[in-house]
Order: structure tokens, then C-alpha cells, then sequence
């Protein structure tokens, strides 16, 4: 008797052993930037942790990216996503974040705090599991830095 | 800078190997078709920007970073609404 979801697992050089089954997991049909071979990733959420989500390569353990919730960064953060990426996730027009689809700021490193760039947000179809990095080409967001007093729009 | 100017079906020749050719026009944007060798690549310009940051976001898991982060997250002051 084979089980109809076989459970997945890597072994990740920061978070350690992680399981999962495929339905858990995200599809990039065009990868990341720079990742463009890492189409399957896998979100894990430490409950400590929370905002912070991890999306870890189920492909190569090495490739883990930390990010949270694009309106956590930026109340006032709208989706603005081209006709070919929405397509590629299946987006409709009408998509409510939250509801329909989610938005994950991807954080880097920036002297000894994070910045993120939110014309380039995480866009996540939670309806289908497919996602897409997209980025705005004259985007209207811009890069943001975690400061002393939270979030700050760097000029 | 070379300037052109191209109507729809015409094409231009970059460095022998790649062909851009002009697909579509219409009032705000002009759809381009690319054709270039598999190991020449072919990107928006606003998407290697983006890759070098994804690059660079590897390093946030890997170093000290998440763990000073944890903290500095818990010590944002709450907003009055």
C-alpha cells in the first residue's frame, strides 16, 4: 500500500531536518532571480518567530531566503503585479491579499539590520500554491529599512 | 547610444547573434521579441537588479542576522492608530 502523499524532506544547514508533504509546497514556474532553477520552495514558519517566514529551497538546501508579510513592513503596501506574472500564478484581478493571495517581503541584510526592496515582493496564489517574485519595473514602494523606530522608507 | 526607429515586424541585430524584434506597439509600451543563443541570458534590467539582491538575501539565514533581527522586530514601538 503506497501512501498518496509521500512525505518530503532536506536537510537545511540553518533549520535543520524539515518535512513535508507536496501539497505544502510552492511553485515558482520561473524560479527567483538569481534562482531561476529553485521552483519548488517550501514555507516554514517558526511559531517564536512570527512575522518571520522562511521559504527554503526544496531543491537545493542551501538556498533559504527569510521574509514576512509585505503590509507588516508597509501598511499602506498595495499589489502591483504585471499581466505576465499574474498569469503565471493564476491571479485574479480582484485578488484581496490575505484572501486570495499573499505578499512576502523578501529581507537582506543591511549593515547590522535588514532592508527590504518592496517593488520586488514574494506574490504567493494561496488558492493554487504558485508563486512569482515580481518586480515593478518604475516601482512605487522602493527599498525599506528596519531603523530604530521600525520600518523606514530609505531615501 | 545607437536611436532607432522600428515599426512592428522589423528587427534589430545585436553583436551578430541576438535578434530583437519589435512584436507589438501599442500607446504606453512596445512588446519586444528576443532571440539569442541559450548561454547568452536575457533579462529585464530591473530583474538583475533584483537577482543581486536575492544573492545578497542568502546571506541574512546563513549569519547572525536572523537572531538580531528576532529582537529588533519584538522592539518595534506600537503605532497609535
Amino acid at each position: 500500500m503506497t501512501a498518496c502523499c509521500p512525505e518530503l524532506q532536506v536537510e537545511s544547514p540553518w533549520l535543520g531536518e524539515i518535512r513535508w508533504n507536496a501539497a505544502e509546497e510552492l511553485f515558482f514556474p520561473g524560479g527567483l532571480p538569481g534562482f531561476e532553477r529553485c521552483q519548488r520552495m517550501v514555507p516554514v514558519e517558526i511559531p517564536s518567530q512570527r512575522p518571520l517566514i522562511y521559504l527554503q529551497s526544496a531543491e537545493d538546501a542551501r538556498v533559504c531566503f527569510v521574509a514576512m508579510p509585505a503590509p507588516a513592513v508597509w501598511p499602506e503596501f498595495s499589489l502591483q503585479i504585471s499581466e505576465d506574472d499574474r498569469g503565471a500564478v493564476g491571479l485574479a484581478e480582484d485578488a484581496g491579499i490575505g484572501t486570495d493571495v499573499m505578499c512576502l517581503a523578501l529581507l537582506l541584510p543591511w549593515g547590522r539590520s535588514v532592508q527590504t526592496n518592496l517593488d520586488a515582493p514574494i506574490v504567493i496564489n494561496l488558492h493554487n500554491g504558485r508563486g512569482v517574485q515580481a518586480v515593478a519595473p518604475a516601482g512605487t514602494a522602493g527599498l525599506f529599512r528596519l531603523g530604530e523606530n521600525g520600518w523606514e522608507a530609505a531615501c | 547610444m545607437l536611436i532607432v526607429r522600428r515599426r512592428v515586424g522589423e528587427k534589430i541585430l545585436v553583436g551578430g547573434s541576438v535578434e530583437i524584434e519589435i512584436v507589438e506597439i501599442s500607446k504606453s509600451r512596445v512588446k519586444l521579441g528576443v532571440r539569442a543563443p541559450a548561454h547568452v541570458p536575457v533579462v529585464r534590467k530591473e530583474m538583475a537588479t533584483v537577482a543581486g539582491e536575492n544573492r545578497t538575501a542568502l546571506e541574512l539565514v546563513a549569519g547572525e542576522g536572523v537572531g538580531n533581527l528576532i529582537g529588533r522586530l519584538n522592539e518595534i514601538p506600537v503605532r497609535p492608530i
